[in-house]
Protein backbone atom coordinates (compact mmCIF):
# COMPACT_ATOMS: atom_id res chain seq x y z
CA UNK A 1 0.00 0.00 0.00
CA UNK A 2 0.89 3.96 -0.45
CA UNK A 3 1.42 5.80 1.75
CA UNK A 4 1.50 9.79 0.35
CA UNK A 5 0.54 12.84 2.52
CA UNK A 6 -0.65 16.24 1.09
CA UNK A 7 0.98 18.95 3.50
CA UNK A 8 2.19 22.53 3.38
CA UNK A 9 3.04 24.20 6.03
CA UNK A 10 0.59 27.59 5.57
CA UNK A 11 -3.08 27.19 6.36
CA UNK A 12 -5.74 27.59 3.42
CA UNK A 13 -3.19 26.91 0.69
CA UNK A 14 -5.71 24.22 -0.45
CA UNK A 15 -4.07 20.78 1.19
CA UNK A 16 -7.39 19.57 2.01
CA UNK A 17 -8.67 20.35 -1.53
CA UNK A 18 -5.61 18.28 -3.28
CA UNK A 19 -6.00 15.59 -0.85
CA UNK A 20 -9.83 14.99 -2.05
CA UNK A 21 -9.51 15.68 -5.29
CA UNK A 22 -6.25 12.56 -5.91
CA UNK A 23 -8.29 10.74 -3.23
CA UNK A 24 -11.32 10.93 -6.08
CA UNK A 25 -8.73 10.90 -9.03
CA UNK A 26 -7.24 7.58 -7.66
CA UNK A 27 -10.62 5.94 -6.96
CA UNK A 28 -12.53 6.88 -10.15
CA UNK A 29 -9.20 5.21 -11.62
CA UNK A 30 -10.53 1.81 -9.87
CA UNK A 31 -7.76 1.98 -6.99
CA UNK A 32 -9.05 1.18 -3.32
CA UNK A 33 -8.73 4.66 -1.63
CA UNK A 34 -8.39 5.54 2.59
CA UNK A 35 -8.22 9.37 2.77
CA UNK A 36 -6.92 9.95 6.82
CA UNK A 37 -7.89 13.13 7.69
CA UNK A 38 -5.64 14.27 9.98
CA UNK A 39 -6.17 17.88 10.20
CA UNK A 40 -7.72 17.01 13.79
CA UNK A 41 -8.07 20.06 15.05
CA UNK A 42 -10.23 21.05 12.12
CA UNK A 43 -10.89 18.71 9.83
CA UNK A 44 -12.84 20.03 6.82
CA UNK A 45 -12.62 16.69 3.68
CA UNK A 46 -15.94 15.11 4.92
CA UNK A 47 -17.11 19.05 4.06
CA UNK A 48 -15.44 18.80 0.91
CA UNK A 49 -17.01 16.04 0.19
CA UNK A 50 -20.72 17.38 1.11
CA UNK A 51 -20.87 14.31 3.80
CA UNK A 52 -21.73 14.25 7.73
CA UNK A 53 -19.89 12.94 10.30
CA UNK A 54 -22.19 9.43 12.45
CA UNK A 55 -21.25 7.14 14.98
CA UNK A 56 -17.66 8.00 16.48
CA UNK A 57 -15.24 6.11 18.41
CA UNK A 58 -13.91 8.01 21.11
CA UNK A 59 -9.76 8.37 21.79
CA UNK A 60 -9.05 8.28 25.40
CA UNK A 61 -6.03 9.50 27.33
CA UNK A 62 -5.10 9.11 30.90
CA UNK A 63 -5.03 12.54 32.93
CA UNK A 64 -3.65 12.56 36.61
CA UNK A 65 -6.57 12.03 39.71
CA UNK A 66 -5.38 13.23 42.47
CA UNK A 67 -6.19 11.24 45.56
CA UNK A 68 -6.56 13.94 48.60
CA UNK A 69 -6.51 11.71 51.70
CA UNK A 70 -3.21 10.13 49.97
CA UNK A 71 -1.53 13.53 49.35
CA UNK A 72 0.89 14.81 51.71
CA UNK A 73 1.41 17.81 49.77
CA UNK A 74 5.29 17.54 48.83
CA UNK A 75 4.91 19.24 45.78
CA UNK A 76 6.94 16.79 43.77
CA UNK A 77 4.28 16.12 41.04
CA UNK A 78 4.62 20.09 40.70
CA UNK A 79 8.34 19.60 40.58
CA UNK A 80 8.36 16.65 37.65
CA UNK A 81 5.53 18.81 35.88
CA UNK A 82 7.55 20.24 32.48
CA UNK A 83 3.80 21.50 31.30
CA UNK A 84 3.63 23.90 34.40
CA UNK A 85 -0.23 22.44 34.88
CA UNK A 86 0.86 21.78 38.69
CA UNK A 87 -0.13 24.31 40.84
CA UNK A 88 1.49 23.98 44.22
CA UNK A 89 1.82 26.13 47.38
CA UNK A 90 3.95 24.91 50.13
CA UNK A 91 1.79 23.09 52.84
CA UNK A 92 -0.95 22.61 50.20
CA UNK A 93 -2.20 20.17 48.18
CA UNK A 94 -1.64 20.64 44.55
CA UNK A 95 -3.69 21.85 41.66
CA UNK A 96 -4.10 20.68 38.21
CA UNK A 97 -5.05 22.83 35.15
CA UNK A 98 -5.86 20.17 32.81
CA UNK A 99 -5.97 22.85 30.13
CA UNK A 100 -2.32 22.96 30.36
CA UNK A 101 -1.94 18.87 30.84
CA UNK A 102 -0.36 16.83 28.03
CA UNK A 103 -1.64 13.48 30.03
CA UNK A 104 2.43 12.29 30.19
CA UNK A 105 2.69 11.03 33.41
CA UNK A 106 5.47 12.52 34.96
CA UNK A 107 3.19 13.27 37.73
CA UNK A 108 1.43 10.20 39.00
CA UNK A 109 5.18 7.90 38.03
CA UNK A 110 7.02 10.62 40.53
CA UNK A 111 4.26 10.98 43.20
CA UNK A 112 5.84 8.93 45.91
CA UNK A 113 2.78 8.72 48.01
CA UNK A 114 0.82 7.24 45.11
CA UNK A 115 -1.44 9.97 45.97
CA UNK A 116 -2.21 10.19 41.63
CA UNK A 117 -4.41 8.01 40.35
CA UNK A 118 -5.83 8.19 36.47
CA UNK A 119 -8.66 8.45 35.16
CA UNK A 120 -9.53 7.95 31.37
CA UNK A 121 -10.49 11.19 29.78
CA UNK A 122 -11.66 11.77 25.78
CA UNK A 123 -9.61 13.77 23.95
CA UNK A 124 -11.12 13.18 20.74
CA UNK A 125 -12.97 10.85 18.10
CA UNK A 126 -12.29 9.13 14.82
CA UNK A 127 -15.20 8.94 12.05
CA UNK A 128 -15.26 6.10 9.42
CA UNK A 129 -17.29 7.04 6.16
CA UNK A 130 -17.79 5.22 2.56
CA UNK A 131 -18.19 7.24 0.27
CA UNK A 132 -17.91 4.95 -2.96
CA UNK A 133 -17.49 1.30 -3.21
CA UNK A 134 -13.68 2.05 -3.41
CA UNK A 135 -13.54 5.29 -1.57
CA UNK A 136 -13.26 5.55 2.58
CA UNK A 137 -12.78 8.54 4.49
CA UNK A 138 -11.47 8.17 8.15
CA UNK A 139 -11.58 11.51 10.05
CA UNK A 140 -9.90 12.44 13.36
CA UNK A 141 -11.23 15.19 15.60
CA UNK A 142 -9.94 16.52 18.67
CA UNK A 143 -12.30 18.05 21.67
CA UNK A 144 -11.88 21.43 22.07
CA UNK A 145 -9.44 22.55 24.78
CA UNK A 146 -6.85 19.68 24.51
CA UNK A 147 -3.21 21.29 24.18
CA UNK A 148 -1.47 18.27 22.92
CA UNK A 149 -3.18 17.04 19.60
CA UNK A 150 -0.04 15.09 18.62
CA UNK A 151 -1.88 11.84 20.28
CA UNK A 152 -5.07 12.44 18.66
CA UNK A 153 -3.57 12.28 15.24
CA UNK A 154 -1.16 9.50 16.18
CA UNK A 155 -4.83 7.14 17.57
CA UNK A 156 -6.00 8.62 14.02
CA UNK A 157 -3.48 7.13 11.99
CA UNK A 158 -3.23 3.84 13.95
CA UNK A 159 -6.88 2.82 13.30
CA UNK A 160 -6.69 4.54 9.86
CA UNK A 161 -3.68 2.10 8.86
CA UNK A 162 -6.23 -1.08 10.57
CA UNK A 163 -9.13 0.03 8.40
CA UNK A 164 -7.02 0.36 5.37
CA UNK A 165 -5.85 -3.41 5.57
CA UNK A 166 -9.63 -4.47 6.24
CA UNK A 167 -10.33 -2.89 2.92
CA UNK A 168 -7.67 -3.44 1.21
CA UNK A 169 -7.10 -0.36 0.16
CA UNK A 170 -3.98 0.50 -2.32
CA UNK A 171 -3.78 4.07 -1.70
CA UNK A 172 -3.91 6.28 1.72
CA UNK A 173 -3.70 9.75 1.63
CA UNK A 174 -2.93 12.10 4.63
CA UNK A 175 -4.28 15.15 5.34
CA UNK A 176 -2.27 17.15 7.55
CA UNK A 177 -2.98 20.30 9.86
CA UNK A 178 -1.39 23.17 8.87
CA UNK A 179 2.12 24.20 10.74
CA UNK A 180 5.34 22.06 11.31
CA UNK A 181 5.06 20.63 14.63
CA UNK A 182 4.02 17.98 16.71
CA UNK A 183 0.71 17.37 15.29
CA UNK A 184 1.83 17.62 11.55
CA UNK A 185 4.92 14.94 12.37
CA UNK A 186 2.84 12.71 14.12
CA UNK A 187 0.66 12.78 10.47
CA UNK A 188 3.56 12.48 8.00
CA UNK A 189 5.35 9.69 10.33
CA UNK A 190 5.92 6.78 7.85
CA UNK A 191 4.73 8.47 4.39
CA UNK A 192 6.71 7.43 1.78
CA UNK A 193 5.77 10.91 -0.20
CA UNK A 194 4.99 14.13 0.49
CA UNK A 195 2.94 16.74 -1.65
CA UNK A 196 3.59 20.35 -0.58
CA UNK A 197 0.35 22.22 -1.41
CA UNK A 198 1.50 25.89 -1.13
CA UNK A 199 0.25 29.43 -3.80
CA UNK A 200 2.66 32.02 -5.22
CA UNK A 201 2.88 34.63 -2.66
CA UNK A 202 5.83 34.95 -0.63
CA UNK A 203 3.75 33.79 2.58
CA UNK A 204 3.03 30.47 0.53
CA UNK A 205 6.78 30.58 -0.64
CA UNK A 206 7.81 31.01 2.97
CA UNK A 207 6.18 28.24 4.11
CA UNK A 208 6.47 25.99 2.19
CA UNK A 209 10.09 26.69 2.90
CA UNK A 210 9.40 25.44 6.66
CA UNK A 211 7.74 22.43 5.90
CA UNK A 212 10.76 21.66 2.93
CA UNK A 213 12.47 22.01 6.24
CA UNK A 214 10.52 19.15 8.26
CA UNK A 215 10.23 17.03 5.39
CA UNK A 216 14.14 16.65 5.00
CA UNK A 217 14.73 16.05 8.47
CA UNK A 218 12.07 13.53 8.44
CA UNK A 219 13.84 11.69 5.14
CA UNK A 220 10.36 12.16 3.02
CA UNK A 221 11.02 13.00 -0.68
CA UNK A 222 8.81 15.21 -1.81
CA UNK A 223 7.20 17.40 -4.81
CA UNK A 224 5.03 21.19 -4.76
CA UNK A 225 1.92 21.18 -5.82
CA UNK A 226 1.41 25.07 -6.23
CA UNK A 227 -2.35 26.05 -5.99
CA UNK A 228 -4.29 29.24 -7.70
CA UNK A 229 -0.56 29.03 -9.99
CA UNK A 230 -1.83 32.15 -11.80
CA UNK A 231 -2.10 34.20 -9.19
CA UNK A 232 0.82 35.76 -7.69
CA UNK A 233 4.11 35.82 -8.59
CA UNK A 234 5.55 32.11 -9.20
CA UNK A 235 9.13 33.64 -8.95
CA UNK A 236 9.64 33.24 -4.99
CA UNK A 237 8.08 29.64 -5.02
CA UNK A 238 10.67 28.52 -7.97
CA UNK A 239 13.48 29.89 -5.75
CA UNK A 240 12.38 27.93 -2.75
CA UNK A 241 11.98 24.83 -5.15
CA UNK A 242 15.30 25.40 -6.45
CA UNK A 243 16.80 25.75 -2.95
CA UNK A 244 15.11 22.77 -1.42
CA UNK A 245 15.85 20.60 -4.60
CA UNK A 246 12.00 19.95 -4.84
CA UNK A 247 10.34 19.74 -8.17
CA UNK A 248 6.94 21.75 -8.80
CA UNK A 249 5.39 18.58 -10.35
CA UNK A 250 1.08 20.07 -10.25
CA UNK A 251 -0.35 23.09 -11.09
CA UNK A 252 -3.29 24.19 -10.15
CA UNK A 253 -5.09 27.15 -11.65
CA UNK A 254 -7.04 29.51 -9.78
CA UNK A 255 -10.96 28.39 -10.72
CA UNK A 256 -14.53 29.75 -9.76
CA UNK A 257 -15.57 26.99 -10.53
CA UNK A 258 -13.50 25.08 -7.85
CA UNK A 259 -14.17 27.43 -5.17
CA UNK A 260 -18.09 26.53 -5.88
CA UNK A 261 -17.34 22.96 -5.82
CA UNK A 262 -15.39 23.71 -2.70
CA UNK A 263 -17.91 25.47 -1.47
CA UNK A 264 -20.95 23.29 -2.26
CA UNK A 265 -18.95 20.21 -1.07
CA UNK A 266 -19.06 18.67 -4.36
CA UNK A 267 -15.17 18.36 -5.35
CA UNK A 268 -16.21 15.42 -7.24
CA UNK A 269 -17.54 17.99 -10.10
CA UNK A 270 -13.89 19.28 -10.50
CA UNK A 271 -11.43 16.50 -10.36
CA UNK A 272 -10.04 16.72 -13.53
CA UNK A 273 -8.20 20.23 -12.72
CA UNK A 274 -5.52 18.06 -11.39
CA UNK B 1 -5.85 46.53 25.83
CA UNK B 2 -5.16 42.96 23.98
CA UNK B 3 -6.61 41.69 20.92
CA UNK B 4 -6.42 38.31 19.18
CA UNK B 5 -7.17 37.32 15.44
CA UNK B 6 -7.93 34.25 15.25
CA UNK B 7 -10.00 31.99 13.11
CA UNK B 8 -9.48 27.98 13.57
CA UNK B 9 -9.21 27.93 9.82
CA UNK B 10 -6.30 28.61 7.79
CA UNK B 11 -5.83 31.10 5.30
CA UNK B 12 -8.81 32.64 5.56
CA UNK B 13 -7.18 36.00 6.45
CA UNK B 14 -6.14 36.19 10.13
CA UNK B 15 -2.35 38.17 9.23
CA UNK B 16 -3.39 40.61 6.55
CA UNK B 17 -5.97 41.35 9.30
CA UNK B 18 -4.38 41.35 11.96
CA UNK B 19 -1.65 43.59 10.38
CA UNK B 20 -4.04 45.67 8.88
CA UNK B 21 -5.44 46.30 12.46
CA UNK B 22 -2.34 47.36 13.77
CA UNK B 23 -1.59 49.57 11.41
CA UNK B 24 -4.98 51.41 11.90
CA UNK B 25 -4.58 51.40 15.85
CA UNK B 26 -0.97 52.85 15.25
CA UNK B 27 -3.00 55.87 13.77
CA UNK B 28 -5.03 56.95 17.23
CA UNK B 29 -2.60 55.09 19.67
CA UNK B 30 0.34 53.65 20.50
CA UNK B 31 0.56 49.54 19.31
CA UNK B 32 2.47 46.14 19.41
CA UNK B 33 2.10 44.03 17.08
CA UNK B 34 2.55 40.05 17.97
CA UNK B 35 2.93 37.37 15.65
CA UNK B 36 1.90 34.45 17.69
CA UNK B 37 1.53 31.92 15.05
CA UNK B 38 5.27 30.37 15.39
CA UNK B 39 4.81 27.61 13.08
CA UNK B 40 4.04 29.68 9.81
CA UNK B 41 4.54 33.12 11.19
CA UNK B 42 3.26 36.11 8.38
CA UNK B 43 2.17 39.06 10.00
CA UNK B 44 5.68 40.75 8.91
CA UNK B 45 5.23 40.06 5.48
CA UNK B 46 2.06 41.82 5.44
CA UNK B 47 3.67 44.77 7.12
CA UNK B 48 6.61 44.58 4.48
CA UNK B 49 9.28 43.45 7.40
CA UNK B 50 11.70 41.08 5.60
CA UNK B 51 14.36 41.73 8.26
CA UNK B 52 14.53 42.00 12.19
CA UNK B 53 16.47 44.81 14.45
CA UNK B 54 17.01 41.77 16.97
CA UNK B 55 16.93 37.94 16.96
CA UNK B 56 16.92 36.66 20.21
CA UNK B 57 17.67 32.62 20.41
CA UNK B 58 15.88 30.70 23.20
CA UNK B 59 15.39 27.08 24.36
CA UNK B 60 11.74 26.48 24.81
CA UNK B 61 11.83 22.63 25.27
CA UNK B 62 14.35 19.80 26.61
CA UNK B 63 14.99 16.51 24.65
CA UNK B 64 15.38 13.13 26.19
CA UNK B 65 19.06 11.21 25.42
CA UNK B 66 19.53 7.79 26.53
CA UNK B 67 23.01 6.71 27.17
CA UNK B 68 23.63 3.12 25.50
CA UNK B 69 26.51 2.54 27.78
CA UNK B 70 24.30 2.51 30.81
CA UNK B 71 20.88 1.46 29.55
CA UNK B 72 20.04 -2.14 30.62
CA UNK B 73 17.48 -2.64 27.85
CA UNK B 74 14.74 -3.07 30.55
CA UNK B 75 11.91 -1.19 28.17
CA UNK B 76 10.23 0.79 31.16
CA UNK B 77 10.57 4.17 29.20
CA UNK B 78 9.31 2.31 25.85
CA UNK B 79 6.13 1.64 27.69
CA UNK B 80 5.49 4.77 29.44
CA UNK B 81 6.23 7.29 26.66
CA UNK B 82 3.19 8.47 25.44
CA UNK B 83 4.27 10.18 23.05
CA UNK B 84 5.55 7.31 21.28
CA UNK B 85 9.27 9.01 21.23
CA UNK B 86 10.64 5.86 22.43
CA UNK B 87 11.98 3.39 19.98
CA UNK B 88 12.87 0.11 20.16
CA UNK B 89 15.23 -1.29 17.00
CA UNK B 90 17.14 -4.74 17.95
CA UNK B 91 16.63 -4.52 21.80
CA UNK B 92 17.90 -1.35 21.35
CA UNK B 93 15.90 1.77 22.84
CA UNK B 94 16.73 5.16 20.94
CA UNK B 95 14.51 8.74 21.37
CA UNK B 96 13.02 9.96 18.41
CA UNK B 97 13.96 13.49 18.73
CA UNK B 98 11.05 14.67 16.43
CA UNK B 99 8.31 13.37 19.16
CA UNK B 100 10.05 13.67 22.32
CA UNK B 101 7.95 16.57 23.89
CA UNK B 102 10.54 16.31 26.59
CA UNK B 103 8.11 15.34 29.33
CA UNK B 104 10.99 13.53 31.16
CA UNK B 105 8.92 10.40 32.28
CA UNK B 106 11.64 8.51 30.57
CA UNK B 107 13.92 9.70 32.79
CA UNK B 108 11.88 9.09 36.04
CA UNK B 109 11.14 5.31 34.92
CA UNK B 110 14.31 4.37 34.12
CA UNK B 111 15.96 2.35 36.81
CA UNK B 112 19.60 2.75 35.37
CA UNK B 113 20.04 6.74 35.34
CA UNK B 114 20.64 6.52 31.47
CA UNK B 115 18.62 8.88 30.39
CA UNK B 116 18.72 12.38 30.52
CA UNK B 117 17.32 15.91 29.47
CA UNK B 118 18.88 18.36 27.39
CA UNK B 119 17.46 21.78 26.57
CA UNK B 120 17.24 22.52 22.80
CA UNK B 121 17.87 25.82 21.19
CA UNK B 122 14.58 25.86 18.89
CA UNK B 123 13.39 29.25 19.17
CA UNK B 124 13.67 32.69 17.84
CA UNK B 125 11.99 35.73 19.03
CA UNK B 126 12.53 38.78 16.72
CA UNK B 127 11.81 42.40 17.03
CA UNK B 128 11.06 45.44 14.25
CA UNK B 129 10.77 48.83 15.26
CA UNK B 130 8.64 49.03 11.56
CA UNK B 131 8.10 51.94 9.45
CA UNK B 132 4.89 52.44 10.36
CA UNK B 133 5.96 53.69 13.94
CA UNK B 134 4.72 50.27 16.17
CA UNK B 135 7.57 47.31 17.13
CA UNK B 136 6.77 43.94 15.65
CA UNK B 137 7.46 40.89 18.14
CA UNK B 138 7.70 37.79 16.10
CA UNK B 139 8.55 34.14 17.12
CA UNK B 140 9.73 31.07 15.35
CA UNK B 141 10.02 27.77 16.44
CA UNK B 142 12.25 25.66 13.88
CA UNK B 143 10.25 23.07 12.08
CA UNK B 144 10.20 20.03 13.92
CA UNK B 145 10.79 21.40 17.56
CA UNK B 146 8.41 21.26 19.98
CA UNK B 147 6.69 23.96 22.57
CA UNK B 148 5.06 26.42 20.30
CA UNK B 149 2.48 27.44 23.12
CA UNK B 150 5.56 27.69 25.53
CA UNK B 151 6.95 30.23 22.51
CA UNK B 152 3.83 32.04 22.64
CA UNK B 153 4.21 32.95 26.10
CA UNK B 154 7.84 33.79 25.87
CA UNK B 155 7.46 36.51 22.83
CA UNK B 156 4.03 37.67 25.16
CA UNK B 157 6.18 38.54 27.59
CA UNK B 158 8.73 40.41 25.75
CA UNK B 159 5.95 42.09 23.90
CA UNK B 160 4.06 43.27 26.94
CA UNK B 161 7.17 44.91 28.41
CA UNK B 162 7.32 47.31 25.78
CA UNK B 163 5.27 50.71 26.12
CA UNK B 164 1.82 50.06 24.23
CA UNK B 165 -2.13 50.60 24.78
CA UNK B 166 -3.04 48.06 22.15
CA UNK B 167 -1.69 44.40 21.69
CA UNK B 168 -2.61 42.67 18.77
CA UNK B 169 -1.85 39.42 18.11
CA UNK B 170 -2.25 37.21 15.51
CA UNK B 171 -2.87 33.54 16.18
CA UNK B 172 -2.36 30.24 14.45
CA UNK B 173 -4.40 28.01 12.81
CA UNK B 174 -6.25 25.43 14.79
CA UNK B 175 -7.51 25.34 17.96
CA UNK B 176 -4.79 23.67 19.78
CA UNK B 177 -1.85 24.89 22.53
CA UNK B 178 0.00 27.77 20.22
CA UNK B 179 -3.76 29.13 19.54
CA UNK B 180 -4.70 28.28 23.73
CA UNK B 181 -1.66 30.39 24.20
CA UNK B 182 -2.41 33.39 21.96
CA UNK B 183 -6.39 34.00 23.20
CA UNK B 184 -6.08 32.88 27.17
CA UNK B 185 -5.45 36.65 28.80
CA UNK B 186 -7.15 39.15 25.86
CA UNK B 187 -9.64 41.34 26.29
CA UNK B 188 -11.01 41.17 22.83
CA UNK B 189 -11.06 38.24 20.10
CA UNK B 190 -11.53 39.04 16.13
CA UNK B 191 -12.80 35.51 14.57
CA UNK B 192 -11.94 35.75 10.95
CA UNK B 193 -13.70 33.50 8.71
CA UNK B 194 -14.68 32.94 5.18
CA UNK B 195 -17.85 31.92 3.31
CA UNK B 196 -17.38 27.94 3.11
CA UNK B 197 -18.77 24.68 5.05
CA UNK B 198 -14.82 24.60 6.56
CA UNK B 199 -14.69 28.35 7.42
CA UNK B 200 -18.05 27.84 9.66
CA UNK B 201 -17.66 24.70 11.11
CA UNK B 202 -13.99 25.60 11.76
CA UNK B 203 -15.41 29.56 13.48
CA UNK B 204 -17.17 27.06 15.63
CA UNK B 205 -14.55 24.90 16.89
CA UNK B 206 -12.18 28.26 17.70
CA UNK B 207 -15.29 29.51 19.52
CA UNK B 208 -15.27 26.91 22.06
CA UNK B 209 -12.04 27.65 22.76
CA UNK B 210 -13.07 31.72 22.79
CA UNK B 211 -15.83 30.81 25.17
CA UNK B 212 -13.70 28.82 27.74
CA UNK B 213 -11.70 32.02 28.21
CA UNK B 214 -14.77 33.84 28.32
CA UNK B 215 -13.03 36.48 26.16
CA UNK B 216 -15.76 38.39 24.35
CA UNK B 217 -15.48 38.33 20.20
CA UNK B 218 -17.05 39.82 17.04
CA UNK B 219 -16.83 37.64 13.84
CA UNK B 220 -15.71 39.04 10.25
CA UNK B 221 -16.14 37.56 7.08
CA UNK B 222 -13.24 37.68 4.53
CA UNK B 223 -13.99 36.83 0.78
CA UNK B 224 -17.70 37.33 1.40
CA UNK B 225 -19.04 37.63 -2.29
CA UNK B 226 -17.51 34.34 -3.80
CA UNK B 227 -20.47 32.42 -2.13
CA UNK B 228 -23.09 34.99 -0.71
CA UNK B 229 -25.91 31.98 0.38
CA UNK B 230 -23.29 30.56 2.55
CA UNK B 231 -21.98 34.33 3.91
CA UNK B 232 -25.68 35.24 4.96
CA UNK B 233 -25.68 32.26 7.07
CA UNK B 234 -22.61 32.96 8.65
CA UNK B 235 -23.93 36.36 9.13
CA UNK B 236 -26.86 35.18 10.56
CA UNK B 237 -25.29 32.55 13.01
CA UNK B 238 -22.96 35.40 14.29
CA UNK B 239 -26.02 37.21 15.22
CA UNK B 240 -24.57 40.44 17.35
CA UNK B 241 -21.44 39.73 16.88
CA UNK B 242 -21.27 40.15 13.47
CA UNK B 243 -18.86 42.59 12.73
CA UNK B 244 -19.05 42.71 8.95
CA UNK B 245 -17.52 41.57 5.99
CA UNK B 246 -14.64 42.23 3.18
CA UNK B 247 -14.70 41.46 -0.69
CA UNK B 248 -12.06 39.37 -2.58
CA UNK B 249 -10.35 41.21 -4.40
CA UNK B 250 -7.36 40.15 -6.35
CA UNK B 251 -5.53 43.38 -5.51
CA UNK B 252 -5.23 42.19 -1.98
CA UNK B 253 -2.63 39.12 -3.78
CA UNK B 254 -0.96 41.75 -5.43
CA UNK B 255 0.11 43.54 -2.29
CA UNK B 256 0.99 40.97 -0.72
CA UNK B 257 3.46 39.74 -3.38
CA UNK B 258 4.55 43.51 -3.39
CA UNK B 259 5.04 43.34 0.45
CA UNK B 260 2.78 46.07 0.55
CA UNK B 261 -0.15 46.55 3.38
CA UNK B 262 -3.42 46.44 2.40
CA UNK B 263 -4.69 49.23 4.26
CA UNK B 264 -1.99 51.54 2.44
CA UNK B 265 -2.75 49.81 -0.84
CA UNK B 266 -4.91 50.32 -3.97
CA UNK B 267 -7.37 47.74 -2.86
CA UNK B 268 -11.26 48.46 -2.47
CA UNK B 269 -11.13 46.09 0.79
CA UNK B 270 -9.01 48.79 2.83
CA UNK B 271 -12.27 51.18 2.92
CA UNK B 272 -14.12 47.69 3.97
CA UNK B 273 -11.45 46.76 6.62
CA UNK B 274 -11.51 50.84 7.96
CA UNK B 275 -15.08 50.56 8.90
CA UNK B 276 -14.61 47.07 10.56
CA UNK B 277 -11.88 48.77 12.88
CA UNK B 278 -14.30 51.76 13.75
CA UNK B 279 -16.66 48.98 15.00
CA UNK B 280 -14.21 47.38 17.17
CA UNK B 281 -12.87 50.50 18.47
CA UNK B 282 -16.47 51.11 19.47
CA UNK B 283 -17.19 48.12 20.45
CA UNK B 284 -13.75 47.34 23.41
Amino acid sequence: MHLIASTGGKGGTGKSTFAVLSALKFSNQGKRVLLCDCDVECPNDHLLLGKELYESEPIYQHFPDLDAEKCVSCGTCSKVCKENAIFWVKGKPPVFFKELCSGCGACWIACPENAIGTKEEIIGKTFETKITDNLWLFTGMSEPGIKETGPVVKETKKRALKLAEKIEAEILIVDTAPGTHCNVIQALLGCERAYIVTEPTPLGAHDAALISELLSIMKIPSEIVLNKADVGDQRTIKKIAEEHNIPITIKIPYSERLIRAYSEGRLDKVVNLI
Amino acid sequence: MKIVVASGKGGTGKSMFASSLALLFSEVTSVVACDCDVDAPNMGLWLGVTTYDSVERISVSEKARINSEKCIGCGKCFENCVFGAVQKKDSIFTINYLLCEGCGVCQLVCPAGAIDLAPVMNGEIRIKNTKWGFPLVSGQLKPGETGSGRIVQELRERADKLSYNVMILDAAAGIGCPVIASITGCDYAVLVTEPTPSGLSDLRRVLEIVNHFKVPYGVILNKWDINPKVSEKIEEWSGEQFLGKISYDREVVNSIVNLRPVIVSKSKVKNEIREIFEKIKDSI
